[in-house]
């Protein structure tokens, strides 16, 4: 199999995703009608399917580990913030979850998946076994939602006060780049499955022969995914962080009135 | 040298009061004045400024011309070493933090910094790490360089004590900056005048902010990877040496980890003295306040990921060699935002080309330079070629001579009248300026081509090749003219002190608050401070009828200094015992041969003394809120159940090294018994220390209400021996319980 040939088939995960994307953007339409902030959650949609049902879930079934980290990227990082940034202005969380938005607890769910999910036999399974990979895709985004709750909660008073935000995204930062120096540096096998890959022989080749991507170059870039871009992510995160911090005026009550903004 | 001359050279009118100049060197020695604490600073790095430029001076004198003999290849080893650790520790670093203290606190309205006391620990301990580094005079001096690269600094190559003493010399400094960047983040964060928020806050207090996180996580990744050397060095691990199955690249890791940090510990507060100079000479408030506030975050942050690009020539590998190039380029961006601002700042202005300023335009226009060779080093394929060669001297220098020295004198020509109330001479200024910058062009400029000619660093001496003689003796040229100007600042400084024209409170116009008092102030720093409502405070009170836009509200949050700067010193320490773990991680991860974790550890034994640990950080809670509730007989009675509970541990794990030591499992053994020691051995010391704490806490507590209406120390010492208690639970999965189940 050439390249252009993977890139062109690879894609479809079955049925149960595009229904639950279908379902997820009917419920979406149907709770915000007109408020709805369609850009960011098309692309959250957009977001879960390039993870899951493009040549880059083919290739986190079994062949490529890298691949694999950037699926978790995506549904841990990306899809929930976009989904967050989707919600409108006044959304709060029902009363009964507002347990579940306390920080410290946020911070730790938000950063424990990377390290739960790595687990040599967790992470096996989860390749293996499509049950068990819906429990980790359905557990990420969730948990990546709660994390970013208080740092892109709609209402600003749910949010963290600006400067403790940074605190708290350079601490997910230190969180996700111990496990990445371990992955880079370490000869750790996180995922044997990798090692001799369980995808169809054709993809193996693919990436074994054609582009020549050792195991070990493999579980070096995917320790780099989760160290580098991972943290670039939250930096980006605290700069937006500043930039709210520098503009909020409290001085200026006529600017934050929701009549004038209006 | 630092005591005498300190005093001999800093007794202007002023400085010290007419009672304190009959026991001149007793005011000196005891002072817990942040600015007469500041002034040592400078004055140290003054007197280590001569020496690590004589060392300078003696390198480039020996490479003047082709196969020179005036030292010897071993002496030349030892000056580049010395001259790398000198400039870096006890010159830039010392200068930096002696703006930060003499100014932090007065640009924020503060009477000191959050502790004198503590703050004067620190300079005491600088000139004692500079002696302990000078020391090796006589000992045979270090010759591994500034990163001591292992193997080279094991004992198999230098095996004179200089490297030893070197480690400890960097030990003693990178505990006094730590102990610098905690006090500055308290002061910051707690001892600013009414109306003093922190959007208000002036760049060079706000950048000095930023820059102490840096140093209070980046100093403890040194410190660890020194201790490691050390006992590879004394106790005989193999940390490092590969032949024994440790790692020469973990050296590189660790010490990068800390050292590309540190180049932004003394890029970031020559930023924040540019951001201020600039404004001031250009008569114009800076351009993008946010920007440069915004942008040194993101520089600080970046700093952390990126120190991989010191390491392209080990051979990581291409995946790692591309990500690493990626996240270094990014570094250029916030840093081109800073230059876009300074120069936009002076678009328009009325610029007075007065010596402060002259050196900072020449540190625009020179760092910019600098970072752009810099952007051609963070690509992996030209680094091959480039790296250990003459261009890369010439870049870092162009940063932290051309960046990081010119800023230094900016602002000791800026704040110089503040400092002694007396005026430097402009007309010297200005000689001793363009002698430094024709001998630092003149020294660095051409050492680019030479490092494209193929030049290698670190050589003593080079053979007659078709141009390296006059290009080579051209830079040392360069380097006695900056020699020159060196000699002119501290003639400068010396006919200043003795009949400089006086200064006056605010000499140049300037709208921060440490010109609202006299100069040089006063011990209390102000009689009355302005009201402050914006940036530029002493703007509005000369420009009453237009005054600058109001930032934000006016009320401020100041924290309690005693539990800001302990949050500050357990993220320090988390940085700590994270380099630990990660390291132990690092060895046993594919266990070594002889003892390892699994065969030698005793889970059930542990888990015993450990559940007293826990219990103790419950117990102390307890005697915190008896405390509250101002219980005495309660609070002791639960301090002493800690103490025993803590006794407890520290007894169960004196029992288990000494199983270990008696079966044959020393420290040297392997790289398993060598981690497993370091890494326990320092939580032990940590709970010794917390013990420490709280016998005293005990003493003192027993004789009556110890608190006389001050906040609590107990919180604060709960907060460390809680800190500890969690360090444990980490040292516990990653000792004793991942190895079992992984």
């Amino acid at each position: 199999m050439s390249s252009a040939q993977f890139f062109a088939q690879a894609w479809g995960g079955g049925p149960v995703l595009p229904a639950a994307c279908a379902g997820a953007t009917l419920v979406y339409w149907l709770r915000f009608r007109r408020r709805a902030r369609w850009p960011y959650f098309l692309a959250a949609v957009g977001v879960v399917l390039l993870a899951l049902a493009s040549p880059i879930a083919a290739l986190a079934a079994g062949a490529l580990f890298s691949a694999h980290m950037v699926q978790h990227l995506f549904l841990l990082l990306a899809a929930p913030a976009l989904l967050l940034l989707s919600l409108p202005g006044e959304t709060t969380l029902p009363r009964s979850a507002g347990v579940l938005s306390h920080p410290l607890l946020t911070w730790s769910l938000g950063v424990a998946p990377m390290w739960i999910w790595h687990v040599p036999a967790l992470c096996d399974a989860a390749t293996v076994r499509p049950s068990i990979k819906a429990v980790q895709v359905v557990s990420m985004l969730a948990m990546g939602a709660l994390f970013w709750w208080p740092i892109l909660a709609p209402r600003a008073r749910d949010r963290l006060q600006p400067l403790l935000g940074v605190v708290y995204l350079f601490a997910a930062c230190l969180g996700c780049t111990a496990l990445g120096m371990i992955l880079t540096l370490t000869p750790v096998e996180v995922c044997t499955v990798f090692r001799n890959p369980v995808a169809p022989a054709a993809t193996a080749s693919l990436v074994r022969d054609t582009w020549g991507v050792s195991a070990e170059t493999d579980r070096q870039i995917g320790g780099l995914l989760m160290w580098v871009p991972m943290c670039l992510v939250y930096v980006a995160a605290i700069l937006v962080e500043l930039r709210r911090w520098f503009g909020d005026h409290e001085l200026e009550p006529a600017r934050i009135a929701p009549e004038v903004r209006r | 040298m630092n005591a005498s001359t300190s005093a001999s050279t800093a007794v202007p009118p002023g400085i010290l009061t007419v009672g304190e100049h009959a026991h001149w060197r007793l005011a000196w020695l005891s002072t817990v004045d942040h600015k007469r604490i500041g002034v040592l600073y400078l004055l140290i790095a003054l007197g280590f400024f001569v020496v690590g430029g004589l060392e300078a001076l003696f390198i480039r004198l020996q490479l003047a011309v082709p196969n020179n003999t005036l030292v010897g290849p071993d002496t030349f080893n030892a000056l580049f070493t010395m001259h790398g650790t000198t400039m870096i520790f006890l010159v830039a670093m010392p200068a930096l933090f002696g703006l930060a203290n003499y100014f932090v606190p007065l640009m924020i309205g503060a009477r000191d910094m959050a502790f004198p006391r503590l703050n004067a620990l620190s300079v005491w301990l600088l000139l004692f790490g500079g002696l302990l580094l000078h020391f090796t005079v006589f000992t045979g001096p270090p010759q591994a360089g500034w990163f001591a690269y292992a193997p080279l600094s094991e004992t198999a190559y230098n095996s004179s004590q200089g490297v030893d003493y070197w480690i400890m010399a960097l030990l003693v400094l990178g505990i006094g900056s730590v102990a610098t960047g905690v006090n500055l983040i308290a002061t910051v964060l707690s001892m600013r005048a009414p109306g003093m928020t922190m959007k208000r806050l002036p760049l060079f207090v706000w950048i000095n902010f930023v820059n102490s996180f840096i140093v209070i996580f980046a100093l403890p990744v040194l410190n660890a990877g020194l201790v490691m050397l050390l006992m590879d060095r004394q106790l005989g691990t193999h940390f490092f040496v590969a032949r024994e199955g440790g790692s020469p690249v973990l050296w590189q890791h660790i010490f990068w980890a800390f050292g590309h940090p540190e180049v932004y510990i003394l890029a970031l507060p020559a930023f924040g003295i540019i951001s201020e100079v600039v404004p001031v000479f250009s008569r114009k408030p800076i351009f993008g306040y946010e920007f440069v506030a915004a942008s040194s975050v993101a520089i600080a942050l970046l700093s952390f990921g990126v120190w991989a690009h010191h390491m392209f020539t080990v051979g990581m590998g291409r995946a790692a060699d591309t990500f690493f190039a990626i996240a270094s380029m990014l570094i250029a961006i916030p840093t081109g935002v800073k230059v876009l601002n300074w120069s936009a700042t002076m678009v328009k202005g009325r610029l007075r080309l007065s010596v402060p300023m002259l050196y900072a335009i020449a540190f625009v226009i020179q760092f910019t330079l600098g970072g752009l060779s810099g952007v051609t080093h963070a690509e992996a394929a030209l680094d091959w070629q480039t790296k250990n060669s003459y261009y890369l001297v010439a870049h870092f220098h162009y940063v932290a001579v051309g960046g990081v020295v010119f800023a230094i004198l900016a602002g000791i020509h800026y704040w110089f009248p503040k400092i002694s109330g007396r005026m430097l001479s402009e007309r010297i200024g200005r000689w001793g300026f363009w002698f430094m910058v024709l001998g630092f062009n003149g020294t660095f400029a051409i050492q680019h081509i030479l490092g494209f000619m193929g030049m290698p660093r670190r050589i003593y001496t080079y053979p007659d090749f078709a141009n390296w003689g006059w290009m080579n003796f051209v830079s040392t040229v360069g380097a006695c003219l900056m020699g020159v100007s060196a000699l002119l600042l501290v003639l400068n400084i010396v006919r200043s002190l003795l009949r400089g024209q006086p200064a006056g409170d605010n000499p140049w116009e300037a709208w921060t608050l440490e010109w609202a008092t006299s100069s040089p102030p006063p011990v209390h720093n102000f009689e009355a401070l302005p009201p402050i409502h914006s940036r530029r405070p002493l703007w509005d009170l000369a420009n009453p009828q237009r005054p600058d836009p109001v930032v934000g509200g006016d009320a401020i949050a100041s924290p309690d200094r005693l539990r800001i700067s302990m949050w500050s010193l357990i993220g320090s320490e988390a940085a700590f015992f994270g380099t630990l773990i990660l390291v132990f991680a690092y060895f046993n991860i594919s266990p070594p041969a002889g003892p390892n974790a699994k065969s030698s550890l005793d889970l059930t034994k542990t888990a015993l003394f450990s559940v007293c640990l826990f219990a103790s950080s419950f117990t102390l809670w307890r005697a915190e809120v008896a405390e509250y509730r101002r219980s005495q007989s309660g609070m002791l009675g639960w301090l002493v159940l800690t103490l025993a509970l803590g006794g407890v541990f520290i007894v169960g794990q004196g029992m288990e090294y000494w199983g270990l030591l008696h079966g044959g499992v020393g420290v040297n053994v392997n790289l398993f018994a060598s981690s497993f020691y370091l890494l326990t051995g320092f939580h032990g010391f940590h709970v010794i220390c917390g013990l420490i704490a709280l016998l005293l806490v005990l003493g003192v507590a027993a004789r009556g209400d110890f608190r006389q209406g001050k906040p609590s120390p107990l919180k604060s010492i709960g907060l460390y021996w809680h800190f500890v208690d969690i360090v444990w639970v980490f040292v516990l999965a990653t000792v004793y319980v991942l190895p079992r189940v992984l």
